[in-house]
């Protein structure tokens, strides 16, 4: 493409958000805050990945050992533990232990109450065992089971397969929102192209009756659309960008994950992407407003 | 330059718009293309340009076949040829320079070349004056005067024009009719459709006349008639 037709399109399709401002308005703010929408949820689905990322990484494996196994006993089978391929680290708790460490927890200070004491302590003997490697639990808990003096075994089971299930819920969610607000973002854009088109039908007829290509013609629509995705994209980002701290201090108190482990970078990228998605809504929908131009341009007279 | 071999044209409505012409112009000719409303005049001048493409039939234009030319080149066909309508068809938020660089700008033509061009063709048709007005500025006259630099910027190889003269009073016509003659006489050949039987006679040009979509008369240097 000549300097001279960029310039050309580029002049055109400023001048022409300038004189239509009402119509550019409503389009960049749509974009700008479908993209916010979008990257809301896609921030909080990240969010929650990178919690349960975490949550696998600290995974600790409980195994209570049967009531009658003596301490000596519970230590040699801790050594045997120590030596599998998939432990990192493992630690023998008493149930002496467990019983002194549950009664330091002021929270649980209240079991006094309704009757529960040290010396008539419920609790059994436990093995802790940290993972080397949280893909690695399904076969430590398998072996464990099995073994004799184990009488059963936690590992947050249920809520791990919770926040799971949350979390594929979730990018469900985002992504049929991304679809969604992207689908009527590009209607919007598709919409206005339509309504110039129709505003600027006497120009296209004598773009095309000077020799203009159909490319030619759609060039400053094309353009058009592109700014109107970018500058939405701008102030989504900027949006996104400004309230981040804000936003994620004031979840926080409400949900404890919210914005554990999204690192700057990774909202940066995130943005890079929102940011992309409006550039991407404009063209699109521009070019799917321009497929039929020759409508526009075959009434001559 | 043009040859339009045994061209029929029936619209989808089944109306007849032209049956089976035939008709050559050659380089340099200015040919008047008569007849009543509804002879089938501007659907002739519309498939010299491809806004209409025949039903049957086969149209030359500079040795190309254009009916048969694929849509992506119509553009380049256009370039080569300056269209006047009778309604100006100038564009109203453009000053009267930006409307004639329209045609240059279209075919990315830079700047300083557009300047220059413009400037000519203004001069050509006795505008270069108003080149900063807009077109609602400027009398009916210089409107049109505005649309045939738009046609001519381009150096046309046939400049065709429906009623150029429809809307105008008659001296005005007779200075529009004039410009024509001027750029005719510069090599560029002319199809003009008109009800100007006072110009055509005065003129004595080639005349073709249209009746019910065929040929009723071809003279060289003719009149009006065509009953």
């Amino acid at each position: 493409m000549s300097l001279a037709k960029l310039s050309f399109f580029l002049t055109e399709a400023l001048t022409n958000l300038r004189r239509s401002g009402i119509t550019t308005f409503i389009t960049v703010s749509t974009v700008a805050i479908s993209l916010v929408i979008m990257g809301a949820f896609l921030f909080t689905t990240m969010n929650l990945e990178a919690f349960l990322l975490q949550m696998q990484s600290e995974a600790m494996v409980t195994v209570y050992l049967k009531n009658d196994t003596l301490l000596a006993e519970a230590h040699t089978f801790n050594m045997r533990l120590a030596d599998m391929p998939e432990v990192a680290d493992s630690l023998v708790v008493s149930s002496e232990d467990a019983v002194r460490e549950l009664f330091s927890d002021p929270d649980d200070k209240r079991l006094l109450q309704i009757g529960v004491t040290p010396e008539d302590n419920p609790l059994p003997t436990t093995i802790r065992i940290k993972l080397k490697n949280p893909d690695l639990l399904k076969s430590i808990v398998d072996k464990v089971k099995l073994e004799p003096l184990v009488d059963n075994l936690s590992y947050g089971e249920d809520l791990f397969k919770q926040f799971e299930g949350m979390s594929g819920l979730l990018w469900y969610v985002s992504l049929s929102v991304v679809v969604l607000l992207g689908c009527s973002s590009m209607f919007i854009v598709f919409n206005t192209v339509r309504m110039t088109l129709f505003m600027r039908r006497e120009e296209i007829i004598i773009m095309k009756l000077v020799g203009a290509t159909d490319w030619f013609v759609r060039g400053p629509f094309i353009i058009e659309g592109l700014v109107q995705g970018l500058i939405g994209s701008v102030i989504a980002t900027i949006i996104l960008l400004s309230s981040y701290h804000l936003v994620v201090g004031k979840f926080a108190e409400l949900i404890p994950f919210f914005g554990i482990g999204i690192t700057f970078e990774q909202l940066f990228k995130l943005t890079a992407k929102l940011f992309m998605m409006g550039l991407i809504l404009g063209v699109v929908g521009s070019l799917l407003s321009l497929r039929d131009i020759r409508k526009f341009s075959s009434s001559v007279n | 330059m043009i040859e339009i071999q045994n061209v029929t044209k029936i619209f989808p409505n089944g109306v007849r718009a032209l049956n089976d012409i035939s008709v050559t112009i050659n380089k340099g000719d200015f040919v008047f293309l008569v007849g009543p409303s509804g002879a089938g005049k501007s659907t002739f001048l519309k498939m010299l340009f491809r806004e209409e493409i025949p039903t049957m039939g086969k149209i030359l234009v500079d040795g190309k076949d254009i009916v048969t030319m694929p849509e992506s080149r119509v553009p380049y066909l256009r370039r080569n040829l300056g269209i006047v309508l009778q309604d100006f068809q100038l564009l109203k938020n453009r000053t009267v320079a930006e409307n004639v660089a329209f045609g240059l700008r279209v075919v990315g033509v830079s700047d300083a070349v557009i300047n220059t061009r413009i400037q000519e063709a203004l001069e050509q048709v006795g505008l270069s004056h108003k080149r900063r007005m807009f077109p609602t500025e400027l009398s009916g006259g210089e409107q049109q005067r505005v649309c045939i630099a738009r046609a001519i910027v381009n150096n046309p190889l046939v400049l065709i024009t429906d009623e150029p003269t429809g809307n105008l009073d008659p001296m005005i016509s007779d200075e529009i009719i004039k410009l024509f003659l001027e750029i005719n006489m510069r090599g560029t050949t002319i199809i003009m459709a008109t009800h100007n039987e006072k110009i055509v006679n005065k003129l004595r040009r080639r005349v073709l006349a249209l009746m019910d979509g065929t040929i009723i008369k071809d003279e060289e240097c003719g009149t009006y008639a065509y009953e």
